[in-house]
C-alpha cells in the first residue's frame, strides 16, 4: 500500500436535477496505476473535472497530499501537481509543438513571468522540452504548427503538454482515441514505463477494456455518480453486479 | 415637484421608447446571428434622412415617409448582409465588429455628400403639433404616440417570436445553429430576413426620430449607438425583454440625469453599465453563455 | 528568431530615413512623421493585448488621456521636465489600466469589449464633465516643452519641433525595441498561449487572468507614454482622447497593418496618417475611403498590408 495522493470525500454535483457524482467516496493511492470507466453518463468526466478545476465543486472536498484544493483555481492545483489531458484534442493549435511543450515547462518554473529575456535563452525548458519530445516521439515534427499534425500526432502533444508539467497525479481522458494502432502501442509503453518511475500516479478514463484490464492496477467503476465497483482488473472482471450494469457480454 | 417629476418620466419614457427601437434590432441581431452590430446607428440615421427626404419631396406626407424611409434602409441592410456580413460569421470576433465599423464610416460619409454636411431642421409637423395636459404642464401628442408605439412593437416583436413559424425559427436557431440547420432550417436565409427585420425596426425608429429630435446631423447614429449598446448589455445580450427594461431605465435615468446632475448624467450612466456588467455579466435578463 | 538579413536591412534603413526626415525635411513633414511615430507607439503597445493576447480592447483612449492629462497636470503643477512628465504619464495609465483591467479581465470576447468601452466612455465622460480640474471639452491647454536637463548638467532644448523630433524618434525607437523584446520573451509565448487556447494555458499552470491584466497594464502604460508625447506636442490634452473613437484607431491601425505580426502596427501608422493626409489634400470624404479600404482588408486581406507582403515574399522566395 503506497500513501494515499489523493482523498475524495462525500462529492457530490448536479447539473439541475441530474446527479453526476453522488456523496463520492475515492482515494488514490500513489503509485497505483487507476483505470476509471463506467459507460457513457456514468460522471467519469464530471468527476476530473471536479478534482482538476474545470467545474466548481458544489459540495464534498478533495484532498491532495493532504491538502484541500476542491477551492482552488486551474493553474494553483497544476502547480501542486495535478493535470490532465482532454478527451478532445485541447492544445495550442497555431502555436508550433515545441511552443506547445515551452509553455507549460516554463509555466512550471516561474519563467514565463519573464518579460525581456529571450526565449532562446531558456536553456533549461530547452532541455526538458527535448527530453520530453524524444519521449513521445514528437522530435521530429517539433516546429510544426499544432494544428496541421495528424490527429495522432496531436493526441500525442495533448498527453505531452499535460506530462510538461511534471505533475505527480495525471488524468489521462481516453488517451488513445483516434490514434492508430502503432501510435497507440507507443502512448501506452510511455504510459507504463512512465508509472513505473514513479514519479507520476496515472488515472486513465478509458472506454477500451482491453487497454483498461492489460495496463491498470486498480480498475474503479462508476455507474450513475457512484461507485460501482473497486478493485484490481480480476476482480472487477469477476464483479457480478458489475458484469450485469456495464460489462454485459463484451468480457 | 410632482409635477417636474411627471414631466421628466415622460421625457425620460419617450427618449427610452426610441432606444427600444433601435436595441430591439440590436438585440434581434445579435441574437441570433452572433453579430454585435456598430451600423445599427447608422440605420437609425438613415432611417431619419430617408424619412425626411420622403416628407420634403413627396407632398410632405410624414407618415409616408414612416414608411417608405425604412423601407429603402432595409435594402441597405440586405446588402451589407448578403454581401458582406455574411462572410465573417466565422471569423474571430474583432473582424466582425470592424467591419459593420467600417460601414459606420461609410454611412456616415455618404450621409454628408448626400444631404451636406451641416444639420437639418426638418420641417415642423403641424399635425402632429398639439399638445395635453399633464398635471397642469403641457406635454406634445407626438412624445405620446411615442410612448405608445414602443410597447406595441414591443408586444408585436413577442407575438411575433413566441407565437408564429418564423418566430419558432428563430427561436430555434438562437439557442442551436447547427441543430437548426440539421433539422432543415436555411439558416444563410434566416439569418438575412433577421438582419434585414432588424435594420428596419433601426430605421423606424430614425423615422420615428424626425419630428422629435429637432435637428438631423450625421453623427446621429453614434449616439445613439452607444446608447443602444448600453441598453442591451444592461437587459442582457439578446434578450429582447431585457433591451425593453434596459432602455426605459436608460431612458428615464438620462432624463432625471439631465435634470438634476446635468454635468454628470453621461458618467452615471457608464457606471450602471459598468455595474451589471460585473455583477451580472449576462444582463439583467440574458442567460450566461 | 534571427533577423533575416533583408529583415535587418529593413531596419536600418528604416532608422536611416527617421534620422533623415528629422535632419533635412520640411516642417510638416517633421509633424507627420511625429504623428505616425505616436501613433505607432499606441499601436504597438495596444497590439500586445489584440494581436498576442486576443483580447479586444474598446477602452484604450482612456490610458492614452491618462498620459496626457498626467503629463499635462505634472507639468502645469509639479515640473515641467519633459521627461519626468513622460514618466509620470506612464505611471498614471498604468495605474488606471491596473484598476480598470482589475474589473474586465475576469470577461472575454464581447464582454471584454462592452466593459473596457463602459470604463473608457466614464474617464471621457470625467474628462468632460469636471471642467474645473480637466478644462472640459477645451482640454488642458499651455503645456509647454522645456529643455531635458540632466542634473542641470546638461541641457537639450526640444522646444522647436526639430528638436522635440528626436526626442519622439528616441522614444519610439525603444518602445518598438521593448515591445519586440517582449513579444518574443517567455511571457510572450505565454501569451500568445492563453490567445490560442486559454483553458489549455489554465492547465499548463498559467493563472490567465494574472497574465491578460499585466498585459492590459502593459498596453496600458505604452497608451499613456503615446498620451504624453502627443501632449508634448500638441501642448494640450483633450477629451477626446478617451473617447471610444479614439480606442478604436489602435485596432484599426494594427488591421490595416497586420494582427499578428510585429510589423503590422508600423506599417499601419504609416498607412493611417498617410492615407488621411493624402485622402483629406483632395477630398472631405476621408471616412469614406477610409471605411472601403476597411471593408476590403476584412473582406479580402485579413493579414493586413504585412501579412500581404509576407505572401509575396514567400512566394518569391520558395513558391510555398
Amino acid at each position: 500500500m503506497g500513501d494515499l495522493i489523493l482523498q475524495i470525500r462525500k462529492l457530490t454535483n448536479f447539473f439541475g436535477m441530474v446527479c453526476t457524482a453522488k456523496e463520492l467516496d475515492l482515494d488514490i493511492e500513489a503509485g497505483v496505476l487507476t483505470s476509471i470507466i463506467g459507460p457513457n453518463g456514468a460522471g467519469k468526466s464530471t468527476l476530473i473535472n471536479l478534482i482538476t478545476g474545470n467545474l466548481p465543486v458544489q459540495s464534498g472536498s478533495i484532498l491532495f497530499k493532504g491538502r484541500e484544493i476542491s477551492r482552488l483555481p486551474i493553474h494553483q492545483r497544476v502547480r501542486l501537481g495535478i493535470c490532465r489531458s482532454f478527451q478532445i484534442v485541447n492544445i495550442f493549435p497555431e502555436l508550433t509543438v515545441l511552443e506547445n511543450l515551452l509553455i507549460p515547462t516554463l509555466a512550471l518554473s516561474g519563467r514565463t513571468r519573464r518579460f525581456f529575456a529571450k526565449i532562446e535563452g531558456e536553456d533549461r525548458a530547452r532541455d526538458q522540452v527535448k527530453n520530453l519530445l524524444e519521449k513521445v516521439g514528437l522530435a521530429g515534427v517539433k516546429d510544426t504548427p499544432a494544428n496541421v499534425l495528424s490527429h495522432g500526432d496531436q493526441r500525442l502533444l495533448e498527453v505531452g503538454v499535460a506530462l510538461a508539467v511534471e505533475p505527480s497525479l495525471l488524468f489521462l481522458d481516453e488517451p488513445t482515441a483516434g490514434m492508430n494502432p502503432v501510435e497507440r502501442v507507443k502512448v501506452l509503453e510511455n504510459i507504463r514505463q512512465l508509472s513505473r518511475e514513479g514519479q507520476t500516479t496515472f488515472v486513465l478514463v478509458e472506454h477500451d477494456m482491453d487497454i483498461v484490464f492489460s495496463l491498470s492496477e486498480r480498475v474503479v467503476v462508476l455507474h450513475r455518480g457512484d461507485i460501482l465497483g473497486d478493485g484490481t482488473p480480476e476482480e472487477i472482471k469477476n464483479n457480478v453486479q458489475v458484469r450485469e450494469v456495464y460489462l454485459g457480454d463484451s468480457v | 415637484m410632482l409635477q417636474s417629476v411627471v414631466q421628466v418620466i415622460l421625457a425620460g419614457l419617450s427618449t427610452g421608447m426610441f432606444i427600444w427601437l433601435v436595441a430591439s434590432g440590436l438585440t434581434l441581431i445579435f441574437g441570433v446571428l452572433g453579430v454585435l452590430n456598430f451600423a445599427h446607428g447608422s440605420f437609425y440615421m438613415l432611417g431619419a434622412y430617408f424619412c425626411f427626404t420622403v416628407l420634403k419631396y413627396m407632398g410632405a406626407n410624414f407618415w409616408l415617409g414612416l414608411i417608405l424611409g425604412p423601407l429603402c434602409v432595409c435594402v441597405i441592410g440586405f446588402i451589407v448582409e448578403r454581401f458582406f456580413l455574411r462572410y465573417v460569421y466565422h471569423i474571430a470576433l474583432p473582424y466582425q465588429l470592424l467591419l459593420t465599423f467600417a460601414f459606420v464610416l461609410i454611412f456616415d460619409n455618404l450621409v454628408k455628400i448626400v444631404w451636406g454636411a451641416g444639420s437639418i431642421s426638418p420641417p415642423a409637423l403641424a399635425a402632429l403639433g398639439g399638445s395635453v395636459d399633464v398635471l397642469g404642464r403641457k406635454f406634445p401628442i407626438y412624445n405620446i404616440l411615442i410612448i405608445v408605439v414602443g410597447p406595441l412593437v414591443a408586444l408585436a416583436l413577442w407575438g411575433m417570436i413566441e407565437k408564429t413559424w418564423w418566430g419558432r425559427i428563430i427561436r430555434a436557431s438562437s439557442s442551436d445553429r447547427e441543430m437548426a440547420s440539421a433539422i432543415g432550417v436555411r439558416v444563410p436565409a434566416l439569418f438575412t430576413s433577421v438582419f434585414v427585420f432588424g435594420t428596419w425596426l433601426g430605421a423606424l425608429g430614425g423615422g420615428l426620430a424626425v419630428p422629435y429630435v429637432g435637428i438631423m446631423t450625421s453623427g446621429m447614429g453614434e449616439t445613439i449607438i452607444i446608447e443602444a449598446f448600453i441598453v442591451a448589455v444592461i437587459g442582457g445580450l439578446g434578450s429582447l425583454k431585457g433591451a425593453f427594461v434596459g432602455a426605459l431605465v436608460i431612458g428615464v435615468l438620462t432624463a432625471f440625469g439631465t435634470r438634476f446632475f446635468p454635468t454628470f448624467d453621461m458618467f452615471l450612466t457608464f457606471i450602471l453599465m459598468a455595474g451589471i456588467l460585473l455583477w451580472r455579466p449576462q444582463g439583467l435578463f440574458g442567460v450566461a453563455r | 528568431m534571427k533577423l533575416k538579413s533583408w529583415q535587418m536591412a529593413l531596419v536600418v534603413l528604416s532608422l536611416l530615413a527617421l534620422v533623415g526626415v528629422g535632419l533635412f525635411s520640411g516642417r510638416f513633414m517633421i509633424y507627420l512623421a511625429m504623428r505616425v511615430m505616436i501613433l505607432a507607439i499606441f499601436a504597438l503597445g495596444y497590439n500586445l493585448l489584440l494581436g498576442q493576447t486576443g483580447l479586444l480592447s474598446f477602452g484604450h483612449g482612456a490610458f492614452y488621456a491618462a498620459g496626457a492629462y498626467g503629463l499635462g497636470f505634472f507639468g502645469l503643477h509639479l515640473s515641467s521636465h519633459p521627461l519626468l512628465g513622460l514618466l509620470a504619464a506612464v505611471v498614471l495609465a498604468a495605474v488606471l489600466a491596473l484598476i480598470i483591467g482589475f474589473f474586465c479581465v475576469r470577461h472575454t470576447e464581447i464582454y471584454f469589449a462592452m466593459l473596457t468601452l463602459a470604463f473608457g466612455m466614464m474617464v471621457f465622460s470625467l474628462l468632460w464633465s469636471a471642467r474645473e480640474v480637466t478644462g472640459g471639452d477645451d482640454g488642458l491647454v499651455g503645456i509647454m516643452r522645456d529643455p531635458v536637463s540632466f542634473f542641470g548638467l546638461l541641457e537639450i532644448p526640444i522646444g522647436k519641433d526639430r528638436q522635440y523630433y528626436f526626442l519622439v524618434l528616441a522614444v519610439f525607437v525603444l518602445s518598438a525595441w521593448a515591445v519586440q523584446r517582449i513579444r518574443l520573451s517567455p511571457l510572450g509565448l505565454a501569451l500568445s498561449g492563453i490567445r490560442e487556447n486559454a483553458n489549455r494555458a489554465e492547465f499548463a499552470g498559467l493563472s490567465v487572468k494574472n497574465y491578460r491584466l499585466a498585459v492590459f497594464v502593459i498596453s496600458g502604460a505604452f497608451a499613456g507614454l503615446a498620451g504624453g508625447l502627443e501632449t508634448l506636442l500638441e501642448s494640450n490634452a483633450r477629451p477626446f482622447m478617451a473617447h471610444w473613437g479614439h480606442s478604436a484607431e489602435p485596432i484599426l491601425v494594427s488591421l490595416l497593418g497586420g494582427l499578428q505580426t510585429f510589423a503590422g502596427p508600423l506599417a499601419g501608422s504609416v498607412i493611417f496618417i498617410a492615407m488621411r493626409e493624402m485622402v483629406q489634400r483632395f477630398t472631405e470624404n476621408w471616412m469614406l475611403w477610409f471605411g472601403i479600404v476597411l471593408l476590403v482588408i476584412i473582406m479580402g486581406f485579413r493579414g493586413g498590408v504585412v501579412g500581404v507582403f509576407q505572401r509575396l515574399i514567400g512566394q518569391a522566395g520558395g513558391g510555398r
